[in-house]
């Protein structure tokens, strides 16, 4: 076996991130050759920064089957790899005005219709879940008993170990520098290390994907965006269980879930941090990110955690993660090629939701490369959805719309999409 | 009651140090720069300290450099600082020109107390708050993690080596703070806004009366290689061995 | 040059540390065909002069007022001891007793120190050392400008000294208490226990993850390899979160970022979450049973196998030195 002169593969994938992972896993399952190439450490970019939140009611019906079928992918996993990888604490969905209310019987009614295992709680059973939370100003809420977080390094590793035992090559510290295409086709990608050829290439690169599709002179709407959120030391005061539910409270931004003791609170902000990943270090790491103490944005994180948690405050001992999330318009993924280049597809840009996203994503991404199609219903995250939309060309304009999207990702209300079973 | 705290403006050092080419000096392009993180811990004792205190406690953040160590003095001012002031100096500074200038400043502003980081993360020299002690002719405690108010001076917790070592100070004192002595706060909304609308006094070197004369001249700077080895050992003796003979570690 | 040597001591003997200065003064002695001498502080300091001629002469400075390790006092002995007798060159090991210490002498003796030195050598003829910044990702090499230079070197970048051949002479210091500080009262040493070091500061960290099953293991292996090595105790999430360690122990992106001379992984897989917490170590060390533990990637020697087997070893040998 004399690896380093065999650069060959049936697929490549750029990013060793949920995304990339995943896929590779899936291709492998299928009998793909893989290499995987990451610029770093496999997990080190958003996936390693991310909170990993798993609510599984979307607006649309398909796209909650999607997200259910993942979560049956991550038991197998959890199996195959030996770790925890899933915790299903539940979650809830909080309302304190009419509208809010509106909302959330809404998505108890789609869900419903579905058969979604969700219904509406009573604030007095909030509050006894939840004794850590203020709930004396809440009007509704509802419970999905099935949802919780997948662990990010743990859902990594496993993608790794898994990977690894059906023969899937990582490549790390490995950036690709240029995308090789002959004839429209592309054949491969150029790294520090040599080149590398494959009829498929999967541009999984989180943030940077967009720079990827550069290099193959695609556009492909994505903007890099700041996220922060706030871990909280455990308090005995204020003990929060292992297993206590996750919480969704739009009307201040925020999300929350246990984390080793302690509170992970994070918000979507109105005015997100804006990123230019072409400005940033060509060895940037962002798991070296850090928030400073007189940083703005932390400071509106910390002051709406307060109004949900009032003994969470500036003082509190906590920890500020913070790192580089990758949105897209519409606040949806995107999957599949675009038409300028044979063989190339694209994986990635999953809006704060690439963790719960990557089981089932992965297994879309080899159904496409291999047969062409999925099962599913891809519609609302096709890549090329916005190819040749006007409005959607210029990187000053997506940029703009990505941000919109991002401000107002928890500030609107949200309209499900209501199924009558039939 | 006066507290002043020295603020030194630093890289953040979790990030990736590059040497520039010529070993001049440091990278600084696109580094972020923090407030030095033990004067933080400063900062956020000397909170601590006015809010406990039945007397009017005035806390008064100070940096010597250029004009961008205004950020740092912001950062003081929104966790809770009343007042910050910039010594203006373009030149650079070693622990004996800062202590001799914070010693200048000292006579003007007659602090009872300067509490101040045990060392900047950048340099990791250790020696500021000392020398400035000696200068002044006042007690110190170093490496404090915990600091009480006797009636008329300081009962300090010292981290030390050998133990915890407890001493007594008058005032005024140098205090220099540890890592465990707290933890800082994040600032809030509104302090931000406040300390983003502050004056900060600006006062030079000259006007001190200092002349910056260095002691400790840096001849070159070199990167140390961070490269894994990646070395797979069949046994712990294998294991030992490397680590005392190869690394010279154990 | 001239040295003198400041000996940090234990009531008995002076420690290794400052046999390890003592070594670094001998060399810059030789190479400038200099002499050195080394300083006690201290009271009934006769066991301890006994010890430290047996490596330098020595200079005594016994009084009651110098009981205890204040810096005013100690720092105004120093001080009077280099005016009166004339020293080029001042040097001390780096361990808390000095960095109180020594700065403050510096401070009193005109402020030319460097601190922490791992390294000297001689440019045309003057003398500058290597010591480390930012936590160690950069060397500087320095030289000071005025006289008496005064250093801290690391006692791990120079063997200690051996003792010579005959004992070297004692020459008493007289102290004038009158003149000593006294805005320094100090109380009592609560010496440590199992104080260890904490984690962010330690140069060796030893830290278990996942394969150290409860507490009581954690602390025989984990936290017994820990005081053998002088160590910080360290876990990843999964224990914390399971309980066997409290949260102040967590090293990863939502505990704490350390970055130690010596890292030494035990159990622990490797997480991306764990790395972003200790990959700026300057060596690491990993064990762990399972060979494809991404912890392999990112160690600087790797070691597969059951840690309930390895680390009483280890620690069996640290036992038997």
């Amino acid at each position: 076996m004399n690896e380093t002169n065999n650069n060959t593969a049936d697929v490549i994938i750029i990013g060793g991130g949920v995304a990339g992972l995943s896929t590779a896993m899936q291709l492998a399952m299928r009998g793909q050759r893989v290499i995987v190439l990451e610029r770093q450490r496999l997990g080190c970019g958003s996936s390693g920064r991310a909170a990993g939140l798993l609510g599984q009611l979307r607006g649309t019906a398909e796209h909650t089957r999607m997200l259910a079928d993942g979560l049956e992918i991550v038991m197998e996993l959890e199996k195959r790899a030996g770790v925890e990888i899933y915790v299903k604490t539940g979650s809830l969905r909080i309302a304190e005005t009419p509208e809010r209310a509106q909302e959330i019987q809404e998505l108890v009614a789609m869900g419903k219709s579905i058969g979604f295992n969700i219904d509406h709680i009573s604030i007095a059973e909030t509050a006894r879940r939840l004794p850590y939370m203020k709930t004396d100003d809440l009007i509704e809420a509802c419970y999905s008993p099935t949802d919780g977080h997948l662990q990010p390094a743990e859902l990594v590793s496993a993608y790794h170990k898994v990977g690894k035992g059906l023969g899937v090559r990582y490549e790390i510290n490995c950036p690709v520098e240029q995308v090789i295409i002959q004839g429209g086709q592309v054949k491969g990608v150029k790294t520090p290390r040599g080149e590398f050829h494959a009829p498929v290439v999967v541009n999984a690169a989180g943030p940077w994907s967009y720079l990827v599709a550069d290099l193959a002179k695609e556009t492909l709407p994505t903007a890099a965006i700041g996220h922060y959120y706030l871990t909280t030391r455990p308090d005995p005061d204020h003990p929060v269980d292992r297993l206590s539910p996750a919480v969704r409270n739009r009307h201040h931004r925020l999300y929350t879930r246990p984390e080793s003791g302690g509170l992970i609170v994070g918000i979507y902000e109105d005015e997100p941090v804006e990123y230019d990943m072409e400005k940033l270090p060509k060895d940037f790491d962002m798991s070296a990110m850090k928030a400073g103490r007189d940083n703005l944005n932390v400071a509106l994180l910390i002051h709406l955690t307060q109004q949900r948690f009032p003994w969470i405050n500036e003082r509190t001992p906590m920890t500020i993660s913070t790192g580089i999330m990758t949105f897209t318009p519409d606040g949806k993924g995107l999957c599949g090629p675009l038409p300028e280049v044979q063989g190339l597809f694209h994986c990635s840009c999953c809006s704060g939701h690439g963790i719960m996203q990557s089981p089932i994503v992965g297994k879309v991404m080899a159904d496409l490369i291999l047969d062409g199609k999925t099962k599913y219903d891809l519609e609302f995250m096709e890549a090329d959805r916005f190819h040749d939309v006007p409005g959607y060309q210029e990187r000053a304009d997506i940029k703009r719309k990505c941000y919109e999207m991002y401000a107002s990702y928890y500030g609107q209300v949200e309209k499900a999409n209501v199924v009558v079973k039939h | 009651m006066k507290v002043l705290i020295p603020i030194k403006r630093v890289p953040d050092t979790d990030q990736k140090i590059q040497v520039k080419p010529d070993g001049s000096g440091i990278v600084t392009d696109g580094l972020p720069f923090v407030i030095n993180p033990f004067d933080a811990i400063a900062v956020e004792e000397a909170l601590r300290i006015r809010e406990k205190s039945t007397d009017t406690v005035e806390v008064l953040a100070a940096s010597i450099g250029p004009e961008v160590c205004e950020q740092q003095l912001r950062t003081a001012l929104a966790m809770g600082a009343d007042n910050a002031t910039l010594i203006q100096c373009d030149a650079s500074l070693d622990p004996w020109n800062v202590a001799c200038v914070l010693r200048a400043f000292a006579g003007r502003y007659q602090p009872d107390l300067i509490l101040m980081g045990k060392q900047g993360v950048d340099d990791d020299l250790s020696q500021t708050g000392q020398m400035l002690a000696a200068l002044l002719d006042w007690p110190q405690a170093t490496f404090a993690s915990k600091i009480e108010f006797l009636g008329s001076g300081l009962r300090v917790t010292r981290e030390t080596d050998a133990g915890l070592e407890i001493v007594r100070v008058t005032l005024p004192a140098v205090v220099t703070a540890d890592l465990r002595l707290n933890e800082p706060r994040y600032a809030s909304m509104t302090s931000i806004m406040k300390a983003r609308k502050k004056t900060i006094e600006r006062i030079t070197t000259t006007e001190l009366g200092v002349t910056i004369e260095p002691r400790l001249q840096l001849l070159g700077l070199e990167a140390v290689p961070s490269r894994r080895k990646s070395v797979r050992v069949g046994s712990l003796d294998e294991l030992l061995v490397k680590l005392r003979a190869e690394e010279k570690l154990l | 040059m001239r040295a003198l040597i400041i000996c940090e001591h234990d009531g008995k003997g002076i420690r290794l540390g400052s046999r390890s200065a003592v070594a670094f003064a001998n060399a810059v002695a030789e190479e400038t065909r200099g002499s050195i001498e080394c300083v006690l502080l201290g009271h009934s300091l006769a066991a301890v002069t006994q010890d430290a001629s047996t490596y330098a002469p020595v200079l005594v400075a016994d009084h009651p007022a110098l009981e205890n390790p204040v810096a005013d006092r100690y720092a105004k002995v120093i001080a009077d001891v280099v005016r009166q007798r004339g020293y080029d060159l001042v040097v001390a090991a780096a361990t808390t007793f000095a960095k109180d210490i020594l700065p403050r002498a510096a401070g009193l003796l005109g402020g030319a120190m460097a601190s922490e030195v791992i390294g000297h050598e001689f440019r045309d003829g003057r003398l500058c050392f290597r010591r480390p910044l930012f936590a160690g990702a950069v060397v500087a090499t320095v030289a000071l400008n005025a006289k008496p230079q005064i250093v801290t070197i690391r006692p791990s970048a120079y063997p200690a000294a051996s003792a010579r051949p005959e004992r070297c002479g004692v020459t008493s210091f007289a102290v004038d208490e009158a003149a000593l500080p006294k805005k320094t009262e100090f109380e009592v040493l609560q010496s440590k226990l199992s104080n260890r070091p904490d984690v962010t500061e330690a140069r060796i960290v030893v830290s278990g993850g996942r394969g150290i099953k409860n507490s009581e293991d954690f602390e025989r292996l984990v936290g017994g390899l820990a005081d053998r090595l002088h160590a910080a105790t360290g876990s990843s999430r999964a224990l914390v979160d399971a309980g066997i360690t409290p949260n102040a122990f967590q090293v990863g992106q939502t505990g704490k970022v350390v970055a130690p001379d010596l890292y030494i992984a035990l159990g622990i897989s490797g997480a991306v979450q764990h790395l972003a917490g200790m990959k700026n170590s300057k060596t690491v060390v990993a064990i762990n049973s399972d060979p494809e533990a991404p912890i392999f990637e990112v160690a600087d020697y790797g070691l597969v196998g059951d840690v309930y087997e390895l680390v009483p070893q280890w620690i069996a040998r640290l036992n038997g030195k």
